[in-house]
């Protein structure tokens, strides 16, 4: 105690006992700065690993995938299978890039309003009920895509006997988005501040209304994130797709119909015999990267505009 | 007692002598306690809230003033835990077991809150009649003028009446809280409850608020809780004091007149505090 005392009190200390505490902290400062060089240095170091290997793969990426893609025709026509007569021929792949349009468009369609209300409810109730779905929520989230096309396929293809059908495909892909959106709305309606729902009970709103009108529209930011989230996931899967739609080699926006999706033509080109298809791989796989930076980017452009509207 | 410290707060009391009499009743409370998860925050409160005048609730940090505030809409239903007893009538029927419901009651009694809490994806115009909204009035020339008078009536309509339709978030922290005062106004109620409305504002706008507040009582009866003993002088014509029992619940020590309170109270421990001798 009496050490404490002398401690808030310098002008009660002696010389001596200044300089001892300087030099200590002479010294405790050098060995800050030594472990603070060491610290920088070493996330130099990581920043590296990370950054490395992303960036020789965006390079192969460009540089393999670029002359593919700047043939209008790889857009335009319909894949075309190479002969010994004519091995360069690949055709395009306009039906891939339909099919990944109209199966992420469809899945979206299925789990938007369904995983949004879901995650509502989750934060909004505290019953029994909300707590299992939770947990259903957090396994189906780590469960493997694969899963999602098997349940797909004995429920979809064979049990309602609809057969090989983008709707298939894009049921596999909203199950598969149904965990990310649930998740990321419960968390974005939690994060709206309690004054603002007992704001509106206040003024007699009924507690629904409180939380379509008020919670709701404040947590959009975050419900909107997380969509574009499980839609980024959803259109690079292959898995789920794989089993269920067919590989229909038209241009289709038919639900019932069999369609192609771009991962699923990467995986089949990449099989290919032919080398002219595999050459084609890296630019359906261009075009992907490209649809979900897309997607995200408008996403946080969209995020940060809304973020300063307030 | 200090004599003089006595005259000073004396002259602190405004003159109240315009305030209607204690004669028509807005609510009554009681033998009202609030307990959560079966520990009492407040009980022992029985008193009239007079029709048309400022009623305060002052007392220590922790004496329950916003647990007895929020008793009085019923903010306390959806806590877990939380249970009202005794009665709470307005205009005579229980609040809590009479055949008026929470809906009805709350659109009856407004409440402000400590924070302004404007909603934030909505405009001032969407703001100040988001309760007719949510009660379901659609017609447009009644919420147009429902604007235009709640936010007059909240001194904000000048300030504005230009910018309806910007949001909400980019007024100052004052016109916020007015924004909200607008916004409980426009339901028309009977009571309006504030709990510490100013105490996150500067000191001019704490005096519109003030302003505000005395020249509402026209048309509403407020109930404010503050921790500021010069506010509720100057503008209450009632006051309650509450203070922690032995057992860290809080209690009413006393219910008067505002001049009563300050001037002349019963209890001691009432002048100590309003003296600021402690809490
Ligand atoms: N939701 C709640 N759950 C449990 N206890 C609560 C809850 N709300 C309030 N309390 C308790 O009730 C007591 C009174 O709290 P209250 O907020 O009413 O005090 P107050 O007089 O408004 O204080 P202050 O002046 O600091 O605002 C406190 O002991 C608090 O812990
Ligand atoms: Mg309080």
């Amino acid at each position: 105690m009496s050490d404490l005392v002398d401690l808030q009190s310098p002008h009660e200390i002696g010389h001596e006992m200044r300089d001892e505490i300087r030099r200590i902290s002479d010294h405790l400062r050098r060995r800050r700065q030594v472990r603070s060089t060491i610290m920088v240095a070493l996330c130099g170091v990581a920043l590296a690993v990370t950054a490395v290997p992303l960036l020789l793969l965006l390079f192969e990426l460009f540089h393999r995938g670029l002359p593919v893609v700047l043939h209008t025709g790889f857009y335009t026509q319909l894949p075309q299978t190479p002969s010994l007569v004519a091995p360069n021929v690949t055709g395009g792949v306009s039906n891939a890039i339909i099919g990944s349009i109209v199966l992420s468009a469809y899945a979206a369609v299925m789990a938007i309003p369904v995983g949004v209300l879901a995650g509502v409810y989750l934060a909004e109730s505290d019953s029994k009920l909300a707590t299992m779905l939770r947990i259903i929520a957090q396994t189906m989230a780590g469960a493997p895509s694969i899963l999602m096309g098997l349940f797909a396929f004995s429920f979809v293809v064979r049990a309602l006997h609809i057969g090989f059908s983008a709707i298939a495909g894009s049921f596999a892909l909203a199950v598969l988005m149904l965990p990310v959106i649930v998740i990321s709305s419960e968390i974005a309606v939690r994060g709206v501040p309690n004054t603002l729902r007992e704001a509106g009970l206040a003024l007699g709103a009924k507690p629904h209304k409180v939380s379509m009108r008020i919670v709701l529209p404040a947590a959009v930011t975050g419900i909107v994130t997380g969509i574009i989230l499980a839609v980024s996931r959803a259109i690079g899967e292959t898995a789920p797709v794989l089993l269920v739609i067919g590989g229909g080699y038209i241009n289709s926006w038919k639900p019932l119909n069999p369609v192609s999706a771009l991962p699923l033509s990467i995986y089949e080109n990449a099989k290919s015999q032919w080398p002219s298809l595999r050459t084609q791989v890296w630019g359906i796989a261009l075009v992907l990267v490209v649809f979900v930076f897309i997607l995200s980017l408008s996403a946080r452009i969209w995020a940060s505009r809304k973020q300063r509207a307030r | 007692m200090d004599q003089e410290f006595m005259a000073k707060v004396k002259m602190e009391v405004v003159d109240k002598s315009t305030a209607p009499a204690r004669s028509v009743i807005a609510m009554q409370l009681k033998d009202v306690a609030v307990s959560f998860h079966g520990r009492t925050a407040v009980r022992d409160c029985t008193f009239d809230i007079a029709k048309n005048r400022v009623t305060s609730l002052i007392g220590p940090s922790g004496s329950g003033k916003t647990t007895l505030l929020r008793a009085l809409n019923r903010l306390h239903d959806l806590t877990p835990g939380a249970k009202v007893a005794g009665q709470i009538l307005l205009d005579g029927v229980d609040i809590y077991r009479g055949d008026l419901t929470v809906t009805e009651l709350r659109t009856r009694v407004g409440m402000v809150f400590q924070r302004p809490n404007p909603f934030p994806t909505m405009s001032i115009y969407d703001n100040a009649i988001s309760g007719l909204r949510f009660n379901g009035v659609k017609k447009k020339s009644i919420l147009d003028e429902a604007a235009e008078s709640s936010l007059r009536s909240a001194a904000l309509w000048d300030s504005v009446e230009s910018r309806l339709k910007v949001a909400a978030s980019n007024l100052s922290g004052g016109e916020q809280q007015r924004l909200c005062i607008a916004r409980a106004l426009a339901m028309d109620p009977e009571v309006i409850l504030m709990d510490e409305p100013t105490s996150a504002l500067d000191p001019i706008a704490t005096l519109r608020i003030e302003e505000l507040m005395t020249s509402l009582k026209q048309r509403v009866t407020v109930v404010i809780v503050t921790h500021n003993m010069q506010q509720a002088a100057r503008i209450s014509d009632d006051c309650a004091f509450l203070l922690m029992g032995e057992d860290r619940a809080g209690e009413l020590i006393e219910f008067d007149t505002t001049e009563k309170i300050f001037n002349n109270p019963i209890d001691p421990r009432t002048l100590d505090y309003t003296l600021g001798r402690f809490g």
